[in-house]
């Protein structure tokens, strides 16, 4: 079963909603890390939520060059082929 | 020395392609019923071998302590992330591996006493090398593996500093962050950089030297600001002493005991507490990584249930971090086993501690188990453990009347039952270890007695030899009486110490020490803001958790000019450090300096919370369109 990019956007902005204080708007180039002002725990649990949901792992040395939404759908599809 | 053969148990395969270490990529996962059927010949190591008696850190050198561990049965489990046991590397194995592996380290062109600088990820590879720099006499400085989203530039950063600040000769990594880690070196000068499967190539036709009783272990990077890291330097004399407290004094272990760690092995707790002394004490650990306990914080709890594990340590965050993530699970894992749950690396939270234990009642856990302890990287690791077996010891003092006499004197049972704004709890935290002598001085120097809170000081066998090629670090800390400045606060209580917080501005987020000065020099480096212009320090909320605020002084009062820089400072203080802020907008000259023209961290705090230091007031449109009218006019 492939899983579209529009899917997975869908998806990821869902599991984010619940960091998203600011109430900003959630987009491909919203950049993780610092657009939304989460602390460093709290990104592995939402790390924790995407690898559970497409049942991947996501390395660290990935994670630490992931910025963007947009950079996390790419990872997301790379995990899952 | 000890003779001792290199045998293998047939049980126990440690043979695996050094990918299985890591996180299974999609090709090779695994539920976790298949991983456990697929190794079903895999078998933990047991708690204690017969026959063997158990000798409690009593050596003279780490190699002196392998050498006899490798007689037992006992050594190191690793589980994967999702809880299955991944690699058994009993201590007879490691010690192979490590005589080994020196051998290839000193073919690569090392030269005895030369510093490599390893990652420290949780795996037996990481071990490996540690204990084969050991055999070679080459000093092993671990390094961080550790990352946040989006933060591979600060990670390159901050470990180039650190190789540098021990002059590194060659550097070892695992292959997943080898670009990272090249990268790195290149910044440090460093061309010797090999990842494990590479020096794992090389043929193992080196000498072997081992470090003797007089000489250094390894370098420790301290808990210090990132942008000037420091190495501490550990002698063999401080770990072995060190270690033989820890098992002797603080934890009374026994054949009995079976230890258990998410902490990261870069860090003094988990290097030391959870690797080198149960390694002293042929005592069984088994592991899993700290990014997997981080993303799973439950699973630390069910595999310590599975392997009914009796000692394990933890920032008071982690117990935190996992009572909230239990959910309905605690009622079917046991936790009775567990005799000591070990506090260390923040401040004691009575109030998480309350609540780990009521919701893992049901799991039979005792809070007896509780241990709070004190200790730091410049003392090796350990300097005081509470009481075993016994209840949290918990002082309820006067706040206003700490802060007037700075003497901690008990709150009166009104004030603690009606008004709990006016106390604050300290936990104390135990007596120094024997051998070892703990004061409190004031600012004068003079020793201080019992309830009277000033900066504590240390001295005995454990303490660092030195901060690594760093003099004026080194001369700041120790006296001429060979007393070291901990740099923490805190009060004598029945020969207990209490602590009360540090007297250097350093700020506690989640058990990681953050230091102001790294975020203030990151957020400088925004176009427009000038050094000087930033004061970031650590503000407690009721509970004893800091909150990162940074003050910035600003040229403009244009709401836009203003939100933009708002924004732009978290995302700086969120790359450069991983947390997140409250960003205050002040006026131009309003953050204090000292009289040598230093940013006063501390005063700019107090007149912040005083009020005193406020956001500044943002210009109405229509005022902005009259001013430059009055300029021109005026």
């Amino acid at each position: 079963m492939s899983v579209s990019r529009e899917d997975i956007l869908a998806k990821l902005v869902g599991l984010l909603q619940r960091f998203n204080t600011n109430n900003i708007d959630l987009t491909e180039t919203t950049d993780i890390s610092t657009d939304l002002n989460i602390d460093s725990v709290a990104v592995m649990d939402f790390v924790m939520e995407v690898e559970d949901e497409y049942d991947i792992d996501i390395p660290l040395n990935v994670l630490s060059e992931t910025h963007t939404i947009s950079d996390l759908i790419g990872v997301v599809e790379g995990q899952l082929k | 020395m000890f003779y001792c053969p290199d045998r293998v148990c047939e049980h126990v395969i440690t043979e695996q392609k050094p990918a299985e270490f890591r996180y299974p990529g999609r090709g090779n996962k695994l539920t976790i019923m298949q991983v456990i059927q697929g190794n079903e010949q895999l078998r933990r190591t047991p708690r204690k071998t017969p026959g063997l008696n158990q000798i409690l850190g009593n050596f003279k050198t780490i190699t002196e302590a392998l050498d006899y561990a490798a007689w037992g049965d006992t050594g190191f489990n690793f589980y994967s992330p999702r809880g299955a046991l991944q690699t058994v590397m009993p201590y007879s194995q490691l010690r192979k591996k490590a005589r080994e592996t020196g051998r290839k380290l000193m073919n690569t062109g090392l030269e005895r006493g030369q510093r490599v600088s390893v990652v420290a990820e949780t795996g037996p590879e990481f071990m490996i090398v540690f204990f084969g720099c050991q055999y070679a006499g080459l000093v092993p400085c671990p390094l961080p593996y550790s990352m946040h989203i989006g933060g591979r530039e600060a990670y390159v950063n901050r470990v180039a500093g650190m190789m540098q600040a021990a002059d590194a000769s060659a550097v070892v990594t695992t292959a997943d962050i080898e670009s990272h880690i090249r990268e790195a070196a290149e910044i440090a000068g460093i061309s010797n950089v090999m990842t494990h499967e590479e020096l794992q190539s090389v043929a193992p036709d080196g000498d072997l030297k081992r470090f003797e009783a007089d000489e250094v272990a390894y370098i420790q990077y301290s808990s210090g600001s990132t942008s000037a890291p420091k190495g501490v330097l550990i002698s063999q004399k401080a770990i072995t002493s060190n270690a033989r407290a820890i098992l002797e004094h603080g934890l009374e272990i026994t054949s009995e005991d079976r230890a258990f760690s998410w902490l990261p092995l870069y860090h003094d707790m988990g290097l030391v507490g959870f690797c080198l002394a149960p390694m002293m004490g042929q005592t069984t650990v088994d592991y899993m990584a700290t990014p997997a306990f981080a993303r799973r914080p439950a699973l630390w709890l069910k595999l310590m249930s599975d392997n009914k594990s009796t000692v394990c340590f933890a920032p008071s965050f982690g117990f935190d971090l996992a009572s909230r993530r239990i959910n309905g699970s605690a009622a079917e894992i046991d936790l009775s086993s567990w005799r000591i749950a070990g506090i260390g690396g923040d401040m004691v939270r009575p109030d998480v501690l309350e609540e780990f234990t009521s919701r893992l009642a049901v799991a039979g856990f005792d809070p007896k188990a509780f241990l709070p302890s004190y200790g730091m990287a410049e003392t090796t690791l350990a300097i005081s453990f509470a009481r075993l077996d016994s209840e949290i010891k918990i002082d309820v003092v006067d706040k206003a009347r700490m802060k007037l006499s700075q003497c901690a004197v008990p709150a009166s049972d009104k004030d603690i039952t009606l008004h709990p704004e006016k106390v604050r709890k300290f936990v104390a935290c135990g007596k120094v270890l024997p051998g070892h002598e703990m004061i409190v001085r004031n600012d004068k120097g003079e020793v201080l007695g019992e309830r009277e809170i000033g900066k504590v000081f240390i001295k005995g066998p454990s303490l660092m030899s030195c901060y690594y090629l760093n003099d004026e670090a080194t001369s700041e800390v120790f006296g001429a009486d060979g007393f070291m400045d901990t740099g923490d606060m805190g009060y004598m209580l029945d020969g207990q110490i209490v602590l009360t917080g540090r007297a250097k501005d350093m700020i506690l987020h989640n058990g990681r020490n953050i230091w102001p000065q790294d975020i203030e020099w990151a957020v400088e480096q925004i176009e427009g803001l000038r050094s000087g212009d930033v004061a970031a320090f650590g503000v407690e909320d009721e509970n004893g958790e800091e909150h990162v605020t940074v003050l910035v002084q600003c040229r403009s009062r244009e709401p836009q000019v203003l939100e933009n820089l708002r924004h732009e400072v978290s995302q700086v203080v969120h790359r450069s450090s991983g947390v997140e802020c409250d960003v205050v907008l002040v006026p131009t000259r309003s953050l204090p300096f000292t009289s040598s023209g230093k940013l006063s961290r501390a005063g700019a705090k107090s007149r912040y919370l005083s009020g005193e230091i406020a956001e500044i007031a943002v210009a109405p449109a229509a005022v902005e369109v009259q001013v430059p009218q009055m300029a021109a006019v005026g």
